[in-house]
C-alpha cells in the first residue's frame, strides 16, 4: 500500500492496537469492556503509548521478514500481522487461516466475526487469535499454550514474544544466522525494551551477529541481517535506564563499542510512525545488502504501568502529562488531519468503525461458547503431550559437495585403519589409537548428519580447526565451509539462543558447551527457551537443536562437575550420557534426526574410550532410540543401574564381586530423558537389590529420582530399600582426590555388601567412611 | 657434522604416546629447518613435526602407523 491510503491505514493500525490494549486494561482494572462482563486473570504488560513504534516498525516489512518480540508485544504482534494481512493476496490470507489450527480458530471468527472481504476476516482473524491467546483458550493462535507474554503466529511474520526480557535478541540472531546461510531476502528483527540493554545475553547477540568471519570467512559476505529494535520507554519497570540504571547516556551510543560503523545506530522519533518506518526501510536495505547488523533506539513512552499492578510511583503526572501531549496517534491524527489527508468526520468514522470492531471481538473472544476454554477432560496429561514431537522429519534434499574426498582427510584416514571393536585377539583393550573410540562414533554420527542433512550447522568455540576443545570434529574443517561448521564466541548463552533461533527456522544446529560448568552461562536460552517452544507453540514450532556439553575430570570445581541432572530436571529436554562408542555414535545418530532438543552429556574421561561390549562398532549408520537403557551384564544378586562413566567401575565391582560369590547386573542407563524403566523394573523383579550410581551430587540428583520412581514401580520385588551413590555434596576436588569424590569400585562394593547384602562384617575398603544422616544435617 | 635428533614431542600432561600417521620424508632427502617430515597424531589433534636443523635425513626409526611414546627418537638429521 502506497499514497494517501497508507497513511491513513497507519492511523487505523495504531487506533486498533490502542483500543486493543484499552480493552485489556478495562478488563484487568473494571472486570470488563463495555458490556462485556469478564475477570481476566493473566498477565497484560501493556504499550499504550508505543503504537508508533509498533506500526511503524512492520510498516517497513515483508510478511517474509520476522519479528522476535518481549513481554510487552501485543502491538507488536498487532502491527506486524495487520501489515502482513495487506501484503498478502486473499488465496494466501484465506490458505493461512484455513490450516492453522484445523480450521478451530477460522470457524470461530467466521461465525462470531464474519466479514465482507478476505482482509476483514484476517483482521478479525488476527484480533481474535490474540485476544484468545491471552485468555488462554483453544481459539487462540497458540491454542492456549502461550499466553499474553509468548502469542505469535508464524505466518504473519509475528515469531515468539519472550516473557525473559531481552531473550529475543539472539534468538532474532538466530534467526539472522539461518535466513543468512540459506540466502533468503529477509531480515529478522529483535524487539526489546530499553531495559534489555543491561542483559548480558543481548550483548553476546550484537556481538554474534556482527562477527568478523561473516564477512571475512563466510563464501556468502555479509553480516547477519539482524536489526535491534530497541523500543525504548525509558524504564526499565520503574528503574530509568538512561540517568540511573544504564551506563549509556543515549541508547543508540552503545552501537559504536561493537563496530566501526556503530551498528549503523540511531535514535528515532518512536512518537511517529513515518520516522520509524523510514529508519526500519534504511536499515533494511543495509541489512539485505550484509552491511548489519543494525541498532535502532526508538523513543516512546508507555502511558500504560508496566503491568496493572503499577501505581506509577516511579513517574510524575507532570512528566505523564508532557507525553501525553505529543500522544503518537493523537499527534499523527492532527498531522494527516493538516496536511489535508483526512478530514475530521473521517478520522471519527476509523474510530468508530475501530471500537465496533474492537467489541464484537472482545465478546467473542470471552465468550467460552466461541473462545471455548481449555480444559485437560479426561486426560491429565494433556498439556505433557505437547511437550515433545518425538517424531523424525528427513531433510527435503541433500547439502552441497563436501570441500573434499572424505577419503583424504587424515582423521578418516585414520579411523578407517582402526579396529572397529575395542579388544585385541587375547581379549585385552585396546588403544585408543587403535581402536575406534567413543569420540570417533560422536564423529562418525555428525560427519554422516552432515554429508546427508544439509540443515545441520555444526557451532561453538573451537569447533572449526581445533575440532572442539576434545577434539571430537577434528577433520571437519578440511571438508565443509564456514556455513557449516565454525567457531562461536565465548558466548554460551548467544550460542543457545541462536542455535534456537536457527532451528525455528527450520535449521539443525549442533553447538557445543566445552564444559557442563557452562551451562549455568547458558541457563534461560537452554531452560526457558530451547526447553519450552515446542509446548508453549502448541506443537507448531520445532526445536530441533542438539547440545553437546562435556563432563570434565581432574579440573576441580569449576570444570569437573555432571549437571545432566539439571537438564533432566527441567521438562522438555531430551537427555543422554553415552558410556561407549557403540552407544555414542547410535544415540547421536537419533539425537541428529530427532524433532526435539537433545542435550548429550559427553564425559571426558570416556572420550579415548574403546567398544568393550559389542564385537564392533558399525562402520555405516545405525541408531540406538534415545531412551532405553541397555544391560551390559547380566546378573542374578544386585542390580546396578549406572549414568554416564559410572557404568566402567561398577563393572569393576562386578568382576571383584563375582569373586565372593555376588553377582552383579549392571544396566547403563544410557537416557535420562525419556527413560524406559522396563528393563531394570524386570531386572530388579529378579533379583530384589537395586543400586545406582552416577558422579553428580546426590542430593537432588537424577538417580534419587529413578530410585524413588523404581521403589514405587517395583516395591513389591524388592527385598532391601535401593541406594544410590553419587558424589558427595561438595565441590569437586582436584585430581588426586577425586578418588574420595566420584564413586569408585571399592565404593560400590561396601554399599552392595553392607546396605544391600546385609554383611555386617564387611569392613569398608572406599574412602566412604562417613554417616550420612550427620552430614545430611549440616548440608552436606 | 653436527646428528640432531627429531624427538616425539612433549604433546600435553595426559599423553604418553602418539601414532605414526605419514613419513614425509625419507633417509637421503634433504631438508630445510621448519620443513614438515613426519605427520603424527593423537586421538585429540594431527600434527606435522618439523626438521629441528636444514641438512640430511639419514635415519629414521618408525614406520607409519607405528604408536611412538613421548621423547621417543624418530629420525636423525645430519646438519
Amino acid at each position: 500500500m502506497r499514497g494517501p491510503g497508507a497513511l491513513i491505514e497507519a492511523l487505523r493500525q495504531m487506533t486498533v492496537i490502542r483500543a486493543f490494549e484499552n480493552g485489556i486494561a478495562s478488563l484487568k482494572s473494571k472486570g470488563g469492556y463495555g458490556d462485556i462482563a469478564y475477570a481476566y486473570r493473566g498477565p497484560a504488560h501493556l504499550s499504550i503509548g508505543q503504537e508508533a513504534a509498533a506500526v511503524g516498525a512492520a510498516m517497513a516489512l515483508t510478511p517474509e521478514d520476522h519479528i522476535f518480540g518481549s513481554h510487552r508485544s501485543h502491538g507488536e504482534f498487532l502491527a506486524k500481522g495487520l501489515s502482513a494481512i495487506q501484503n498478502l493476496g486473499d488465496n494466501a490470507l484465506n490458505t493461512v487461516m484455513e490450516s492453522h489450527g484445523g480450521g478451530v480458530l477460522l470457524r470461530a471468527v467466521e461465525t462470531r466475526l464474519p466479514a465482507e472481504n478476505a482482509r476483514g476476516l484476517a483482521e478479525n482473524f488476527l484480533l481474535m487469535g490474540l485476544l484468545s491467546e491471552i485468555f488462554m483458550r483453544e481459539t487462540g493462535f497458540n491454542g492456549g499454550m502461550g499466553g499474553s507474554m509468548h502469542a505469535f503466529f508464524t505466518p504473519f511474520g509475528a515469531y515468539p514474544n519472550n516473557a525473559i526480557v531481552g531473550a529475543s535478541a539472539g534468538i532474532a540472531t538466530g534467526a539472522g544466522l539461518w535466513m543468512k546461510s540459506q540466502g533468503r531476502d529477509s531480515i529478522a528483527v529483535s524487539m526489546t525494551g530499553d531495559g534489555s540493554t543491561g542483559c548480558g545475553p543481548v550483548w553476546e547477540a550484537l556481538n554474534f551477529a556482527g562477527m568478523a568471519q561473516f564477512e571475512r570467512l563466510w563464501e556468502s559476505r555479509g553480516f547477519l541481517p539482524v536489526l535491534f529494535f530497541f523500543t525504548n520507554n525509558f524504564y526499565a519497570m520503574g528503574g530509568q535506564t538512561g540517568g540511573e540504571t544504564m551506563a549509556w547516556d543515549r541508547l543508540a551510543r552503545i552501537g559504536a563499542g561493537l563496530r566501526d560503523d556503530a551498528c549503523h545506530a540511531e535514535t528515532v522519533d518512536g512518537t511517529n510512525p513515518l520516522a520509524v518506518a523510514d529508519a526500519v526501510q534504511r536499515k533494511r536495505r543495509l541489512l539485505l545488502d550484509g552491511r548489519g547488523p543494525a541498532i535502532l533506539d526508538v523513543e516512546c513512552y508507555r502511558f500504560s504501568g508496566h503491568s496493572t499492578t503499577d501505581v506509577n510511583a516511579y513517574r510524575t503526572k507532570d512528566e505523564i502529562a508532557a507525553w501525553d501531549a505529543i500522544d503518537p496517534i493523537r499527534s499523527y491524527r492532527d498531522s494527516l488531519v493538516t496536511e489535508g489527508i483526512l478530514d475530521g468526520a473521517a478520522a471519527d468514522a476509523i474510530q468508530t468503525e475501530v471500537d465496533t470492531r474492537m467489541k464484537a471481538v472482545f465478546a467473542a473472544a470471552a465468550d467460552p461458547e466461541a473462545a471455548p476454554p481449555v480444559r485437560l477432560g479426561d486426560d491429565g496429561a494433556r498439556v505433557g503431550g505437547k511437550m515433545f514431537a518425538d517424531s523424525e522429519t528427513p531433510p527435503d534434499g541433500g547439502p552441497p559437495e563436501p570441500l573434499a574426498d572424505p577419503g583424504k582427510v587424515a582423521r578418516i584416514r585414520q579411523n578407517a585403519k582402526k579396529s572397529r571393536g575395542g579388544r585385541d585377539a587375547d581379549g585385552e583393550p585396546l588403544s585408543p589409537l587403535r581402536a575406534i573410540t567413543l569420540r570417533d562414533g560422536l564423529f562418525e554420527a555428525v560427519l554422516s548428519a552432515l554429508l546427508s542433512d544439509p540443515r545441520i550447522m555444526i557451532y561453538g568455540e573451537e569447533c572449526r580447526e581445533w575440532g572442539g576443545a576434545f577434539g571430537v570434529y577434528r577433520g571437519l574443517s578440511e571438508l565443509f565451509p564456514h556455513d557449516r561448521v565454525f567457531n562461536a564466541p565465548i558466548s554460551e548463552a548467544a550460542i543457545v539462543a541462536t542455535a534456537v533461533g536457527a532451528s525455528m527456522e527450520g535449521g539443525r544446529p549442533v553447538i557445543e558447551l566445552m564444559y557442563a560448568d557452562f551451562i549455568g552461562r547458558a541457563g534461560d536460552e537452554l531452560f526457558n527457551q530451547l526447553a519450552k517452544w515446542r509446548a508453549m507453540s502448541n506443537g507448531s514450532l520445532s526445536v530441533p537443536v542438539v547440545v553437546r556439553c562435556s563432563v570434565g575430570s581432574r579440573y576441580g570445581a569449576q570444570h569437573s562437575q555432571d549437571w545432566s541432572g539439571l537438564a533432566a530436571h527441567v521438562p522438555g529436554l531430551k537427555v543422554i550420557y553415552p558410556a561407549t562408542p557403540y552407544d555414542a555414535k547410535g544415540l547421536m545418530a537419533s539425537a541428529l534426526a530427532s524433532d526435539d532438543p537433545v542435550i548429550v552429556f559427553e564425559s571426558q574421561r570416556l572420550y579415548d574410550q574403546v567398544e568393550l561390549f559389542r564385537d564392533a562398532v558399525p562402520n555405516g549408520d545405525y541408531r540406538i532410540p534415545i531412551g532405553a537403557p541397555d544391560i551390559k551384564r547380566v546378573g542374578g544378586d544386585v542390580t546396578v543401574l549406572t549414568v554416564g562413566p559410572a557404568l566402567y567401575p561398577a563393572l569393576e565391582a562386578a568382576r571383584s564381586l563375582e569373586t565372593r560369590g555376588v553377582s552383579l547386573e549392571v544396566i547403563d542407563a544410557r537416557s535420562l530423558v525419556p527413560f524406559d524403566y522396563g528393563p531394570v523394573l524386570d531386572s530388579v523383579s529378579k533379583t530384589g537389590r537395586l543400586l545406582l550410581v552416577s558422579e553428580a551430587c546426590e542430593r537432588g540428583g537424577f538417580t534419587m529420582t529413578l530410585s524413588s520412581n523404581i521403589t514405587r514401580f517395583a516395591f513389591d520385588a524388592l527385598k532391601v530399600p535401593p541406594r544410590t551413590l553419587g558424589s558427595p555434596n561438595w565441590i569437586v576436588p582436584g585430581a588426586d582426590l577425586e578418588y574420595g569424590y566420584f564413586p569408585q569400585s571399592p565404593d560400590i562394593e561396601d554399599v552392595i555388601l553392607t546396605d544391600l547384602m546385609g554383611d555386617t562384617g564387611h569392613s569398608r575398603k572406599g574412602a566412604r567412611r562417613w554417616d550420612d544422616l550427620a552430614l545430611a544435617r549440616s548440608g552436606l | 657434522m653436527a646428528r640432531v635428533e627429531l624427538k616425539m614431542p612433549e604433546l600435553g600432561n595426559e599423553i604418553t604416546e602418539a601414532q605414526i600417521d605419514a613419513l614425509l620424508k625419507e633417509v637421503g632427502d634433504r631438508v630445510s629447518e621448519g620443513e614438515e617430515i613426519i605427520t603424527i597424531t593423537t586421538p585429540k589433534v594431527t600434527m606435522d613435526l618439523e626438521a629441528p636443523a636444514s641438512g640430511t635425513v639419514v635415519e629414521v626409526f618408525v614406520e607409519e602407523d607405528e604408536i611412538v611414546a613421548v621423547g621417543a627418537v624418530l629420525a636423525v638429521i645430519e646438519a
